[in-house]
């Protein structure tokens, strides 16, 4: 008698706590969703909104998606701009790629110099390179492109990825360092024993083990210089070579005295898309290599 | 030790010596990059701050002048003034919202990657893309957030959030903390993950709440995380230009200008190269100080694990 | 379609002209926005010439900067439309090449626009010689005014009329506003089409040594109070508050009554918004008399550029009938006024309109223009956010009038 009160009473009480549960399950998500909707509300309206016919394009966007059929006309009048919209994703494509190139061989290089070796002035110099990060770059912009003029280099795609490749380094050698930092020296003593030296246990031995902060900096390398816009805009000088965030910038200054609304949604979707997807894609890595990072 | 016998030293200095030479040659191509583009640059933003550099015609040697007259310009100490502001409230804003969600994502639940990852969205979008972004939304006839309240009936007539201070500072904040937040979440959560659960787990059983969890427990064993996230955020909106540029260029009645986006016209809208170097000049050496502060402020947290 | 097959014809030009030996390739920037008139002059030119010209579009609030930044580098362009306010401070810098004999032995030169040679010349010598000229207007949408029963084609000769006027195509609905313009801090936008309010009743905001500032005047107190009346009544769209000069041209939306514009604006409202139907006249005083401010370009040749002779050519060109023509078609004024009427012969009526304003129309001359009234942050902009949306006029009129004042100072 007792017993079985004991176990109805039991069995209530987990009742009441399964359903507690589930009242607490049901309202971190329902949080969860706010949170997320606020997070993801202006990617989807702008780009819902691209695909508005271009007579549309004045008008708010309520409700965001396009009622009266989809189009293309945004993205149309987005190509009227410099050289089309296409040549300026090229130019954009091929500055962000070079720059993650250059940018993971010199800061794999110099994380492994300054995490295995010792050399004079090793504090300083690497105290010199994190130094970049606080100079305001803007302001040393006039003296940067007269350095570029003198080596040839003004007005070349090569000459802003090398200006962009040197304002990554600071975070890239930064991570590279503590990347190889984490290996243990058994590993690499074991590798030396086994007749691997230099470039070669570099490359074979160690580069495995960095991955997650070689594929951290390659991110955040891509999504700095496919995004920036002042750097581009100073450092070109012809139409053909201009970068996507410079045609976003005579977007926005409008044309005829008004801005295209639907030209800006398409630009920003445009700019976004493939910062989106890069990171969707390898996001297991940057997040891990960030995480790395800022433990340390 | 140098002194002692040359048949047994001698190995041991010389491939010191091989692997010195060797280091310096795997951080060379870095080296170079940062001596050519930014150590050159620097130097010769120092040289220009000395004199009357007109950004068209010749330049002329003026000792410290420039630095004399920044010592009275009003504009900037109304610059300096604006992005002390901006950068205090900013930062108070990205951690109010950032530290709850590092929280809520901290949880072992379902979707909380999804979560994570979403949170994490507009930090991978460009700042330059971003503001043009919020522009649209927030103009006040074809965009979203004016039109919208007065399609729900909240506002009488489609508010324009970009044509007095409080609304367009308001709007700026909130697009920087959408941007942002994301960010320093995933930086939080690192430090959260790093607490051993025993100690949470025990301070539960001693009876202490929630809140006094968090104050005596996490805050504390967070310092070191805290500290990386204000260094970054800090930093950030000491330097921001993008945002006032683009989205309110410098805002209504000249009440946006942030120090970079004074240098920015110093030099390239009135002109004066010499006058914008000396201020970097200046710039550069405030956040040296500040960097040096925060620094030790990191170190402070390494002394109690 | 057509325009693609163009640029392709024109590459393809380029190619074969650059196998040329003789013939010069010219690098010219010209400010986005500058509008067709230009790039078809430019395309006209390459089709029936040796020498090319290759143009390159830079954001206009960047252009100055970016050319000052190139010449430091010894990579300036070989030639530059430049805003004609912009000319003396380039030619006191040294930067631009001497063109006073080739210029004064042009047959027409006399009949260039007055104000782009005044703009273009430096310690009397020219820099700079007309490229487009551009002229303030009063426009009115006449569809509008006959719906609020007004005469759509009688011209509002004063402000008075013209507040009437807004106040009752307001009233013909939730979208429709009287009146429009870009009052978030575009300095451009207002000395072009605030000033002649002032202008036209003898005022003026620089004294014409142009060495003091001579803002607070009473008939400035009126023009602000009329813009001040007219933002409070709710005649004017609320985004006008913040607009830098980007939606210049709302008026092209057709849902607002009148607005001061450019005379290039006929042209793009006749050629890309056929359906709205606007008059167009010259902008009143507050205290009567009308005036305009003539902007526009100016042509001027780096220093030191090699090409010179292939760039006088194709400047010699777009002062020819042909050039003009093009031009005109296009949008903009004539240049030469002793073949205006020949130009315009066969375009829209209305051009005419813009060629009478620059008979009264106004440039201030002064070194630091930039400083005082283009950049969006300087006191002319500032103030005139300030007194028309802010709540204290005289502080705005006060600190406006110290700083511009303090910016003369320093330049001297």
């Amino acid at each position: 008698m007792i017993l079985s009160k004991m176990n109805a009473s039991m069995s209530l009480s987990r009742r009441r706590r399964e359903r507690k549960a589930f009242r607490a399950e049901s309202a971190y998500h329902a949080t969860g969703l706010a949170i997320a909707l606020f997070f993801l509300a202006p990617f989807a309206i702008t780009l819902l909104a691209s695909f508005r016919h271009g007579t549309e394009a004045r008008l708010p966007p309520l409700p965001p998606w396009p009622v009266n059929g989809i189009s293309l006309d945004s993205y149309r009048s987005l190509d009227t701009f410099g050289a089309g919209v296409w040549q300026h994703t090229f130019n954009s494509l091929l500055v962000s790629l070079a720059t993650v190139a250059l940018t993971v061989a010199v800061s794999v290089l110099a994380g492994y110099g300054f995490s295995r070796y010792r050399f004079p002035l090793k504090n300083v110099l690497f105290v010199l390179i994190i130094a970049t990060l606080m100079i305001p770059f803007q302001s040393i912009l006039t003296p940067l492109f007269i350095i570029l003029a003198r080596l040839g280099l003004n007005n070349s795609l090569f000459g802003l990825t090398l200006v962009y490749v040197t304002l990554q380094l600071p975070f890239s050698v930064f991570m590279m360092r503590n990347a190889f930092d984490a290996v243990p020296k058994e590993i690499e003593e074991a590798a030396r024993i086994d007749g691997a030296r230099d470039l070669k246990l570099l490359f074979r031995v160690l580069m495995p083990l960095v991955l997650p902060g070689i594929a951290t900096v390659a991110i955040f390398a891509f999504l700095n210089a496919w995004n920036e816009f002042l750097a581009a805009l100073v450092l070109l000088s012809s139409n053909e070579k201009y970068t996507l965030p410079v045609l976003m910038m005579a977007v926005r200054a409008g044309r005829l005295g008004a801005v295209n609304w639907g030209a800006v949604q398409a630009g920003v979707a445009v700019m976004t898309l493939p910062c989106l997807v890069v990171f969707l894609l390898l996001q297991r890595y940057y997040m891990r290599g960030l995480m790395a990072g800022a433990v340390k | 030790m140098a002194g002692s016998g040359p048949g047994k030293a001698l190995p041991v200095r010389r491939r010191r010596r091989h692997s010195q030479w060797r280091g310096l040659l795997y951080i060379a191509p870095a080296m170079a990059l940062v001596i050519v583009f930014f150590v050159m640059p620097v130097l010769f933003t120092g040289w220009m701050s000395l004199h009357n550099w007109p950004l068209l015609g010749s330049p002329r040697w003026i000792g410290f002048n420039n630095y004399f007259r920044m010592a009275n310009d009003a504009r900037f100490a109304s610059a300096l003034r604006f992005t002390t502001y901006y950068t205090v409230i900013v930062t108070i804003a990205i951690f109010a919202v950032a530290f709850p969600l590092a929280i809520f994502v901290e949880k072992h639940r379902r979707f909380v990657g999804a979560y994570r990852t979403i949170i994490f969205l507009p930090v991978v979008v460009g700042l330059a893309s971003a503001s043009l972004l919020w522009v649209w939304l927030a103009n006040v006839d074809s965009g979203f957030i004016g039109p919208a309240l007065r399609a729900l009936g909240l506002v009488e007539k489609s508010p324009n959030l970009l044509a007095t201070f409080d609304s367009a500072f308001f709007t700026i904040i909130v697009m920087v903390v959408w941007k942002i937040a994301g960010f320093t979440m995933i930086i939080l959560l690192t430090g959260l993950q790093a607490i051993p659960s025993e100690l949470t787990e025990a301070a539960r059983i001693d009876g202490a709440g929630p809140w006094q969890r968090f104050r005596y427990l996490t805050l504390p064993l967070m310092r070191r995380t805290i500290a990386l996230a204000l260094i970054i955020s800090v930093t950030g909106s000491i330097l921001a230009f993008d945002q006032f540029y683009i989205m309110t260029s410098g805002g209504p009645q000249n009440r946006m200008i942030s120090v970079v986006y004074y240098i920015f016209n110093q030099s390239f809208v009135s002109f004066n190269l010499g006058y914008g170097a000396a201020l970097s000049i200046a710039l550069l050496a405030i956040l040296v100080v500040i960097s040096v502060m925060q620094l030790r402020l990191l170190r402070v947290g390494e002394d109690r694990p | 379609m057509i325009k693609r097959l163009l640029a392709a014809t024109s590459i393809v030009t380029l190619c074969l002209a650059s196998g040329a030996s003789a013939a010069e390739k010219i690098e010219m920037w010209v400010r986005s926005g500058i509008g067709e008139s230009f790039k078809k002059v430019v395309e006209a030119y390459n089709a029936s010439h040796e020498n090319q010209v290759a143009m390159t579009e830079v954001p206009f609030s960047e252009l100055v900067q970016k050319y000052a930044t190139a010449i430091a580098g010894g990579q300036a362009p070989d030639a530059l439309s430049l805003d004609l306010i912009y000319t003396p401070a380039f030619a006191a810098a040294g930067q631009l090449e001497d063109l006073t004999d080739w210029a004064k032995g042009l047959p027409y030169f006399n009949s260039l626009s007055p104000s782009h040679v005044k703009l273009g010349t430096y310690q009397d010598r020219i820099y700079g010689l007309p490229l487009s000229v551009e002229t303030s207007i009063f426009a009115w949408n006449k569809d509008l005014y006959k719906k609020a029963g007004l005469d759509p084609e009688k011209a509002p000769t004063s402000w008075e009329e013209i507040e009437a006027n807004a106040e009752k195509i307001r009233a013909l609905g939730d979208d429709i506003y009287g009146f429009y313009f870009s009052g978030g801090g575009c300095g451009g936008c207002m000395i072009f089409t605030f000033t002649p309010l002032v202008w036209g009743s003898g005022a003026d905001i620089l004294s014409s040594d142009g060495k003091t500032a001579t803002l607070d005047t009473p008939e400035m107190r009126k023009a602000v109070d009329i813009y001040r009346s007219m933002v409070k009544k709710d005649l004017v769209p609320a985004s006008a508050a913040s607009d830098n000069g980007v939606n210049f041209l709302t008026f092209t939306n057709g849902k607002i009554g009148q607005q001061s514009l450019g005379a290039f604006a006929i042209g793009t409202l006749v050629t890309e918004n056929p359906d709205i139907n606007f008059g167009v006249t010259l902008i009143p005083g507050v205290n009567g008399g009308t005036s305009s401010f003539a902007g526009g370009d100016n042509f001027v040749i780096t220093k030191g550029t090699k090409k010179i002779d292939a760039v006088k050519e194709f400047l010699e060109y777009t002062y020819s009938m042909d050039g003009q023509k093009v031009m005109a078609k296009y949008g903009s004024l004539p240049t030469r006024g002793d073949i205006a009427d020949k130009v315009l012969e066969g375009l829209d009526p209305r051009m005419q309109v813009g060629i009478k304003a620059i008979e009264v129309a106004k440039t201030p001359y002064t070194l630091q223009f930039n400083d005082l009234i283009n950049s969006a942050n300087g006191p002319w902009a500032t103030f005139t956010n300030a007194a028309i949306y802010g709540d204290d006029v005289d502080g705005a009129f006060s600190n406006a009038q110290s700083e511009m004042q303090s910016i003369i100072d320093t330049g001297q």
